[in-house]
């Protein structure tokens, strides 16, 4: 059989192995979702509370965001270790989504000691959801990812004009342009590929 | 002149393992098992084939208490691959 073995052949067999690893589209939406849920949850119960005598509306917040980033620890990590390939994207992916949640995470910081309000805190959250967003959307050739980006920043440019409670509403938008329509449409996309 | 097709590179087995690390950062030997349809004797033969050239890096860790090999292309390998399609390319335009 290998004797046999002609250049055209062997061009095909390259291109179909090549066609192998680009037909695996692996990503499925899962954290796009879980978040996207998670936030838009969070934001109408603080906006929900803030209209009532309860003494700390944004009670959701560290409470559903850490349940969060439990989910996503060990989803992550299992994710990982069942993966038998890594390539490029998956790396770029982890490394861009892991700097997202440590500036996250300092930003949050800011806020507790007090050097800023917590409604600049959303403006700043919504604008910043947009870059891991829109590199994502890049990386992954997926146009509602970018346009979902494009939609947090117009909605973090809009957030500055509005009153302190609606920029809460302008989260929960965000989160539906950035997180839950790409989510959705990349877990269609991902059954059919499978 | 047609440039001589690479020895190492020309076999079908050796070719599939190659294109498919090509487009990956790396690989478990599983994976090149299922994507290859070979037998595990064989694969391992031409995967040690191609380290010996200097072609692939393979690791060796656990997962899960069981031995886990890890392929992945090296500069070498990524130039030799690079170098054979453009002699394929150059055995089909002439034909």
């Amino acid at each position: 059989m290998e004797k046999n073995f002609s250049e055209q052949d062997s061009l095909k067999l390259i291109s179909e192995m090549l066609e192998n690893t680009k037909a695996r589209f692996n990503e499925n939406g899962f954290f796009y979702l879980l978040w996207g849920w998670l936030v838009l949850i969070a934001s109408l119960l603080h906006f929900t509370l803030l209209y009532t005598d309860f003494q700390h509306p944004y009670i959701g917040w560290p409470v559903i965001m850490m349940g969060g980033g439990i989910v996503s620890g060990i989803a992550g990590y299992r994710k990982g270790k069942d993966a038998k390939v890594s390539t490029f994207i998956d790396r770029s992916m982890i490394f861009l989504w892991i700097g997202f949640v440590i500036s996250l995470l300092i930003l949050f910081a800011i806020v507790i000691i007090g050097h800023i309000k917590w409604h600049l805190l959303s403006i700043l959250i919504i604008a910043l959801y947009g870059l891991p967003t829109f590199v994502s959307g890049g990386i992954l050739k997926f146009k509602p990812l970018i346009y979902g980006a494009l939609a947090c920043w117009v909605l973090a440019i809009i957030s500055l004009f509005v009153q302190e409670e609606y920029v809460i509403l302008l989260s929960a938008i965000s989160v539906i342009f950035a997180y839950l329509i790409p989510g959705y449409m990349l877990k269609s996309k991902f059954n059919k590929n499978v | 002149m047609f440039k001589t097709l690479n020895p190492l590179l020309h076999s079908q087995l050796r070719l599939q393992i190659i294109s498919l690390l090509i487009a990956v950062e790396s690989a478990e030997f599983t994976y090149l098992l299922e994507k290859t349809g070979a037998t595990r004797g064989n694969l391992s033969v031409q995967i040690t084939k191609l380290k010996e050239a200097g072609y692939i890096e393979v690791s060796k860790s656990y997962k899960n208490n069981y031995p886990l090999t890890t392929c992945s292309i090296t500069h070498k390998g990524i130039i030799a691959f690079e170098e054979y399609v453009k002699a394929i390319k150059q055995y089909i335009n002439k034909k």
